[in-house]
């Protein structure tokens, strides 16, 4: 058999390794710098850049894209040259995925302090950065299905199952999530309204921890886990079985984030009862993983890698038990809202998430650069800072996650909320935002040392930029090969088809109907389109990422009808786009906000919080009174809303401005009766219309019934 | 080094139980839902403690006779071939040295997947097929009756619009006090004198002064002007209470006091407070 010469190209890897190690650092540091901000409002410096609103997007983006993302592309165009016997197919393709991955997130970072945000989570970036983001993932793409093509190994590995489902997964959710219609160049309009937004939301934002943060990183540990330890992988059955049923299962779960909400009861159980279903397959790599470890225990107490690699392991099988158990509902209405949420998510994000990396680095670094790690006892330092930090961090956010909640769910005997003051649930929480801060902080510590560790150990080594290898080239198929799954392993084309249509089905049944069937969401007569003035201070409270800290979502709980008024309904979200119900109530909600109390109040409470709330952890924002609101762009904000379905009559953007200042008028005159002189042309005068109007069209429609 | 391992699994174990002494501690007031917490917890305990096992399990040494045991029940729950005997399932395969055994479905995921689609399937006939679990507007119905029922029953007791009382015992002024500064200072002033909100401390009243008036207008507010309703967040006592000591407030002319709004509010015979 001919033997072919060939060279692992390591530079690339090495680019994206240093990324990975960088945007971490970014990422956790505006993280604790958020989880500060709720303990000292003022670290935003008086600053509208760095409101917690703006930061948050950022800190989650920077973790998710740059630190998690930079760290899959490390692992797998490490890991696929070496599986496929083959370079990567083209040079100037990894280039170009790398320095585009680059720019996006700097360009993410530069949008978000200014405010550019679609307000969609995990999916905040403007209309020109996401089709920045679908170019560059089809360069990822094309990239490594060209390797796949001229590939020198038969059979295709199960990690690279899992890069090829990643992939094609991303791709769909991305684009579909995204679709918007531009106003300007950096806003625009999701076309999805109200319930349907909120359901294609969270089918994105559940599949991006799918596969983003899951199935990329299982094939990471696939390839890094053996490696490192030695030992071959414990069951190739259950790789094939857990490989399909968690592509498969995965993309209905989406709605578990939106159970009590508005979304049509059938989905919601959907969402439930997969996320049940999904806890075996996700096991099932967990299983992979640690019996591969059988024979290899006493490695793991000498290496850092393989300790770094069993916990992340066993965080990932301790969160994908509890996240299906938060699906149950009777759960989920304890603890949606809460900061247990942010917990579980830390489990997952640190532990699974970091740990892997970090673990994958010690591995990685010392052998690209052909030495021993510098300091095993940094390494070790490393685990146990983590490790400890961790602990903080999700027992912290635990324990204040149910308090509030409790807090929230208290009557008293006579029938009344025991604390009707939302601000006293969340004051009784902040000792447990210290502790989670603290878990924050040594976390990073930990980090840094590992990049010290690194750093010293990379100057110590030398860089090995290609590795010149030696394999036979690839064999055509034998025709008599039987029909099994190793049939389709050897035909990357078919395999990816095939698990495209895997991911599909979930999420077309479940988001068709919800389009199509009219009494998913029933309409109300009563609800309307709102008015200039309001649609550009809902702008405003978009710009200002009011939804990371406010839901608006009242969910069917007397607890909750009780504080904020009659439970949201779905045809009351018609005309919102996007929808804005939020994830965390850092603060009260405020779909039942509007007319509760008088401008000035609201007037008082955006200039500074803490005179109408005493304590309160939001930061205030003056700038809104002094800024003139930009009026130019009402009339084409209101034609981009017609063409997707909002009932502005033809012609109503010409006179669109004409009620917008009559509208502010009104307002700017009762402030100043009430002893607030302020200019009708301020952004404040158009965030209170908004709110005013919040939830306020049900309560005509039941004066009219009456 | 064996000794940091154990510490590591202690760790992770006091890492998952936190979460249920806090359930220990808060449950008490949440009766309807304490069965179904410690059910979870229960999950929760089983799940780590098999997790535990499943990781202790390959640590420890292996000339110990639990070792012995331990491996007989292991081999039963994840039917995984023994070490010794892998070169029978190993696969020809090689990936960049990554070699793969071919070991069974651990039995015990397998029965752990059958049962959750099982459940997965039972949920949704329930639910949704032959209608027999509420929705959630049901469920949500189901709560209000349940506690108006509840209320009714306690009803005598409570303070309405006709049995209230300006009550001037120090107790109940100065949980008004607490109330009033938590609730009402910051329209009204520290000290009544008014803000975005009238003033309290003279004898002119927009809605009528006296104790039932006074407590109308905290009951249900007046949101065209900005007064909230408070009935939802104060108890009936409650709004007594505050009720009470915005009046004990009459006549005390605190600084920046805010002019008079409203008429002069003369206390007739009717509306004394009438000790039953």
């Amino acid at each position: 058999m001919q033997l072919e010469t060939f060279r692992y190209d390591n530079k690339i890897v090495r680019l994206f390794t240093i990324a990975t190690a960088f945007w971490a650092i970014i990422g956790m540091i505006v993280g604790l710098l958020i989880a500060l901000q709720l303990l000292i409002p003022e670290l935003n410096l008086g600053l509208a850049y760095t409101t917690y609103g703006r930061l948050r997007p950022l800190h989650t983006n920077a973790v998710i894209f740059a630190f998690v993302g930079n760290g899959i592309f490390m692992g797998t165009y490490y890991s696929l040259q070496r599986l496929t016997k083959s370079r990567m197919f083209n040079d100037t393709l990894s280039l170009l995925h790398f320095w585009g991955w680059q720019l996006i997130i700097v360009l993410a970072a530069v949008t978000f302090v200014l405010g550019y945000t679609t307000s969609k989570e995990y999916a905040e970036l403007e209309w020109p950065i996401d089709i920045l983001i679908a170019v560059v993932w089809v360069i990822f793409g094309i990239n490594v299905m060209g390797t796949l093509i001229k590939r020198r190994e038969r059979h295709m590995y199960v990690a690279i199952w899992f890069y090829i489902a990643t992939i094609v997964t991303v791709a769909v959710l991305h684009i579909v999530n995204s679709i918007e219609i531009p106003v300007t160049f950096w806003k625009s309009y999701s076309v999805y309204a109200g319930v349907q937004d909120a359901l294609v939301q969270w089918w994105y934002g559940h599949n991006a921890v799918a596969f983003f943060l899951t199935t990329p990183y299982l094939g990471l540990m696939y390839y890094f886990l053996p490696k490192a330890a030695d030992r071959p992988v414990y069951s190739y059955r259950l790789s094939i079985i857990h490989f399909w049923s968690l592509i498969f299962l995965y993309i209905w779960a989406g709605p578990h984030h939106l159970l009590y909400s508005a979304l049509p009861d059938w989905a919601q159980s959907l969402g439930t009862v997969f996320s049940l279903m999904l806890i075996a397959p996700s096991w099932g790599g967990m299983i992979n993983g640690l019996l591969t470890l059988r024979g290899a225990w006493d490695k793991v107490r000498e290496s850092p890698v393989l300790k770094f690699m069993v916990v992340a392991i066993t965080a990932y099988g301790m969160s994908t038990f509890e996240g299906p158990m938060l699906s149950l509902k009777n759960l989920n209405a304890l603890t949606h809202f809460t900061d247990w949420i942010i917990g579980h998510v830390h489990v997952g994000a640190l532990g699974w998430n970091g740990f892997l990396t970090f673990g994958i680095l010690y591995w990685l670094v010392p052998k690209m650069w052909n030495t021993e790690l510098y300091s095993k006892k940094l390494a070790n330092f490393h685990f146990w800072t983590g490790f400890v930090g961790i602990v903080f961090y999700a027992s912290s956010m635990y324990w204040g996650g149910l308090t509030q909640s409790l807090m929230w769910k208290q009557f008293t005997p006579e029938g009344t909320l025991q604390y009707p003051n939302f601000l006293e649930t969340v004051l009784q929480i902040v000792p447990m935002y210290i502790l989670r801060a603290f878990g924050g902080f040594l976390y990073i510590v930990g980090v840094i040392a590992m990049i010290v560790n690194l750093m010293k150990t990379a100057k110590a080594g030398k860089f090995i930029p290609e590795e010149e290898v030696q394999a036979p080239a690839l064999v055509k198929p034998d025709k008599s090969e039987k029909k099994s799954h190793a049939w389709i392993e050897s035909r990357p084309i078919q395999f990816t088809i095939w698990a495209t249509i895997a991911i599909l089905i979930g999420g077309i049944i479940e988001i068709i109907p919800t389009f199509v069937v009219k009494s998913n969401v029933p309409t109300i007569a009563s609800v309307k389109p709102y008015t200039p003035l309001e649609l550009q201070g809902r702008d405003i409270y978009i710009r200002e990422g009011c939804n990371t800290c406010h839901s608006q979502l009242v969910r069917p709980f007397r607890s909750e009808t009780e504080r904020y008024g009659e439970y949201s309904k779905a045809g009351e979200y018609v005309y919102d786009h996007p929808f804005l119900w939020g994830s965390k109530r850092t603060g009260p909600d405020l779909h039942r906000v509007g007319k509760k109390y008088p401008n000035v109040w609201h007037y008082h409470h955006m200039i500074d919080p803490r005179t109408m709330s005493p304590g309160s952890l939001m930061p205030p924002y003056p700038w809104l009174a002094e800024d003139a609101l930009d009026i130019s762009t009402t009339a084409a904000k209101v034609s981009a809303l017609r063409s997707i379905g909002v009932p502005y009559p033809v012609g109503f953007e010409n006179i669109a401005n004409d009620l917008l200042t009559k509208q502010a008028n009104e307002i700017a005159l009762d402030l100043q009766r009430a002893g607030v002189p302020i200019d009708a042309d301020r952004e404040l005068i158009a965030l209170i219309a908004y709110l005013q109007r919040l939830g306020t069209d049900i309560k005509a429609n039941n004066t009219s019934a009456r | 080094m064996k000794n940091l391992f154990n510490k590591l699994v202690l760790m992770l174990m006091s890492f998952v139980l936190l979460p249920a002494l806090v359930f220990a501690e808060e449950a008490e007031a949440n009766l309807v839902t304490i069965f179904e917490i410690e059910v979870i917890i229960l999950a929760i305990l089983i799940v780590v403690i098999f997790l535990v096992f499943l990781l202790w399990h390959d640590a420890a040494d292996p000339s110990s006779g639990l070792k012995r045991f331990t491996s007989a029940f292991m081999q039963k729950l994840t039917g995984s071939t023994p070490i010794e005997k892998e070169e029978s399932i190993i696969l020809s395969h090689n990936y960049d040295g990554i070699r793969e055994l071919d070991n069974k479905l651990p039995p015990w995921w397998l029965y752990l997947f059958y049962v959750t689609i099982v459940f997965g399937v039972v949920y949704m006939l329930h639910y949704h097929v032959l209608n027999t679990g509420p929705s959630s507007s049901e469920e949500y119905v189901q709560e209000v009756e349940f506690a108006q029922a509840q209320l009714a029953a306690s009803a005598g007791m409570r303070v309405t619009e006709e049995t209230v009382q300006f009550l001037t015992d120090a107790g109940a002024l100065s949980s008004g006090k607490d109330i009033y500064t938590k609730n009402c200072a910051a329209c009204h002033g520290q000290k009544g004198e008014g803000l975005v909100g009238p003033n309290l401390t003279d004898e002119y009243w927009i809605h009528g002064g006296g104790i039932k008036n006074v407590y109308k207008v905290i009951q249900n507010g007046v949101v065209e002007k900005g007064m909230l309703a408070w009935k939802s967040q104060l108890s009936p006592s409650q709004m007594q209470d505050v009720g009470s000591y915005v009046l004990s407030l009459k006549g005390t002319n605190p600084p920046n006091a805010k002019a008079p709004q409203g008429e002069k509010f003369v206390e007739s015979d009717s509306v004394k407070t009438n000790p039953m």
